[in-house]
């Protein structure tokens, strides 16, 4: 298209290709990216974006799906999970949008994966320097336990006051013996920012941590983006005699591949199946447990 | 075993979009013309319009149509549709004074400039289940429409008493010329606030604070007007109303070439303004103030919320957490957006929740062994000690 050509319309022009199929169109993907690389330059600090509407409910991903959709291009390979599943329905539903509006690969196995869109795990395999983490993020603000006035929040960030979170954790510890705090565990990135990890269970925050990826935090409904940069410190929040512990319970081990069982050697993150003469266990990141079976690894 | 066991999430999918389909389609009942949403269901479509922030009345009855009356999921799809559309121009900012009005009230005299003109409304007519004859309902509205056809200028319809200009003054220009009014006009936002284009957040100016208002869900500020009457909130004045007004409001843009304003159409509004008599210490007395609303389409009771709640806010200075609750909590979308997410599966969080309390216990016990108590003892239940399992198994 040529601006001279008389044949079209100016409106037309403006409107640019209406043939695609793009949930966003070149503005909206630039103003997302240049989110993007503000939370890369400024680790855990979350950056306002405009956050466009998308054809999901705000809370069902729409923040991860805007960031997908803005980095996504033709070479790349989609991977989407939630809870660490590929074929949950949510997942499905996002990998269904992102591969019908953009054409671009999907695959369930993570190594193979350019981008990783989850809601709620960190896949089991560590990902290179090379992959992408998109984090689908319902609640930004890691202070709103203690704070709720948005003013005070940014002064409290801008200062790098958290004194009222460690006295939270502290009276926790003290009413309850532990600290209870389960998933979306708060977390010190590159010494500086407290940051909400999703409800990303504390078993994979260490995966996190001095990661060679780079992992992106997208809240659509709240219209923040944050970022870990690679070889970041994600460092949990806690205290010197208390460490920090992540999700393990006695004897139990994947009722599937084995994982978790002192003979398998390896360890992942678990999920119950109840029944009704005591619950039997399975992994959440179900590609990684079926590549262990697939592979031989696992002796049945 | 619930979603574990729910493997081949698209197929699922598919089948869930299937059945919608097919009963949309096959609904034992005629197929619903957009004309049956746009000429008879008024105030649902205007609905759908105002929260979905795009005056476009066949698009919301295809929206209404396509989300089976769901009046937030209607909202969502044309905002969602809206925001794959390129911005090609932005309009000739709209004088409110050139509203032309189909409805207007003064409740604050009885005596105005202009009519007091009541025009299409349900407000005084008895709520009387109408229980008549289908048939002879649906002869009298073919009859009406074939009337109507034959004699256009006549339609009793839209045009009753509409207003042709010069449109009557307001209260408020009274209130201004005998000095009874606070004159708040200023120049320090001029250029509204796109709120589809930034994330708002408390101190935004007071433009983009009105276009959150005027997209906001009807019932979500009706509900944070009334739980601030009634309720503990306590931050709104009940207001008298200087101008409820409902009409047709031009619209035109700045055409590329030659620079004059060219008129593209007319969106209908409800425009109120609120008086407000301030009592603070800091306040001025001896006038009185008045809040604004103005929301697309026929919707007064949002307006009227919209215009004490922008006086309210005015008073407020951000003090009290009002300004967070309009600009954070009234969306729609957002708010059913999340409370809905919890219909996704959180087995990956419950099953860290479940391991917490299994480590309380753990910890508890071994304390207890160990005779020391370094926190309150739980109040331990005989039900809660039938349920106390090892850890590792839990009974779901």
């Amino acid at each position: 298209m040529t601006l001279l050509d008389p044949t079209i319309s100016p409106v037309a022009l403006l409107a640019a290709d209406t043939s695609s199929r793009e949930l966003l169109d070149e503005f909206s993907k630039r103003e997302i990216r240049r989110a993007v690389l503000t939370a890369v330059a400024v680790p855990g600090y979350q950056v306002p974006f405009a956050s466009r509407e998308m054809p999901v409910a705000r809370g069902w991903g729409s923040g991860g799906l805007q960031i997908t959709l803005a980095l996504v291009g033709p070479e790349d390979t989609v991977k989407v999970i939630d809870q660490g599943e590929d074929a949950g329905v949510n997942a499905a539903n996002l990998r269904r949008l992102i591969a019908d509006t953009t054409g671009v690969d999907t695959t369930t196995v993570a190594g193979e994966a350019t981008i990783v869109q989850t809601r709620h795990r960190v896949p089991e395999d560590a990902l290179g320097d090379d992959q992408i983490l998109v984090l689908q993020v319902p609640v930004p603000e890691p202070l709103r336990g203690v704070e709720r006035d948005m003013t005070e929040l940014r002064r409290m960030h801008a200062e790098g006051d958290y004194a009222r979170m460690w006295v939270s954790l502290y009276e926790d510890l003290v009413r309850n013996g532990v600290i209870t705090q389960t998933t979306g565990y708060p977390c010190l990135v590159g010494g500086r920012y407290v940051m909400a990890t999703t409800p990303i269970p504390r078993w994979d925050i260490p995966k996190l941590h001095r990661s060679a990826h780079l992992s992106l935090f997208g809240a659509g409904r709240e219209k923040r983006i944050y970022a870990v940069p690679p070889h970041t410190d994600v460092e949990p929040l806690t205290f010197d005699d208390v460490p920090f512990e992540v999700e393990r319970t006695e004897g139990a081990s994947c009722h599937r591949c084995g994982a978790g069982s002192p003979d398998s050697g390896v360890e992942s993150f678990l999920v119950e199946l109840p029944g009704t003469e005591g619950g039997r266990w399975v992994c959440s990141d179900t590609d990684w447990c079926n590549r262990r079976l697939s592979s031989g690894m696992v002796a049945r | 075993m619930g979603y574990v066991a729910a493997r081949g999430g698209t197929e699922a999918i598919a089948a869930a979009e299937e059945l919608v389909r097919r009963s949309r389609l096959n609904a034992d009942a005629s197929w619903l013309e957009l004309d049956q949403l746009t000429e008879r269901l008024r105030y649902l479509n205007d609905r759908v319009m105002g929260e979905g922030g795009l005056w476009a009345p066949q698009l919301a009855a295809r929206a209404i149509r396509q989300a089976e009356g769901d009046v937030i999921e209607a909202a969502h799809l044309l905002r969602a549709h809206r925001s794959t559309l390129p911005r090609l121009c932005e309009l000739i900012p709209a004088d409110a004074d050139e509203l032309r009005p189909l409805r207007r009230i003064v409740p604050a005299f009885r005596e105005v400039p202009g009519p007091q003109l009541l025009g299409r409304t349900l407000d005084y007519t008895g709520r009387l289940l109408d229980l008549g004859d289908e048939d002879q309902a649906r002869a009298a509205a073919a009859a009406a429409t074939a009337a109507a056809a034959r004699h256009p200028e006549d339609d009793p319809a839209e045009n009753a008493g509409a207003t042709e200009p010069p449109f009557p003054e307001r209260l408020l220009d009274v209130l201004r010329r005998t000095d009874l009014a606070v004159d708040r006009r200023r120049d320090d936002d001029p250029e509204p606030t796109d709120i589809s284009q930034v994330a708002v957040r408390p101190g935004i100016g007071r433009s983009a604070v009105l276009s959150v208002m005027a997209r906001a869900e009807t019932g979500a500020l009706v509900n944070l007007w009334y739980r601030n009457i009634l309720g503990p909130d306590n931050h709104l004045h009940e207001v008298t109303l200087g101008e409820v007004r409902h009409g047709e409001l031009p619209i035109r843009v700045r055409h590329p070439r030659t620079g004059n304003p060219v008129l593209l159409g007319h969106l209908r509004a409800t425009e109120v303004e609120a008086i407000e008599d301030l009592d603070g210490a800091d306040e001025d007395r001896t006038r009185f103030d008045v809040g604004y609303g103005l929301v697309a389409g026929h919707n007064e009771r949002k307006a009227i919320a919209m215009a004490n709640l922008d006086i309210a806010l005015h008073r407020d200075h951000s003090d009290s957490g009002l300004e967070q609750s309009v600009l954070m909590t009234t969306d729609g979308l957002d708010a059913s957006g999340f409370l809905e997410h919890l219909k996704l599966p959180h087995y990956v969080t419950f099953r860290s929740m479940i391991e917490r309390k299994q480590a309380m216990r753990t910890d508890r016990a071994r304390n207890e062994r160990k005779g020391r108590r370094h926190h309150p003892a739980p109040v331990v239940t005989p039900a809660a000690e039938q349920a106390a399992v090892p850890a590792g198994e839990v009974t779901p």
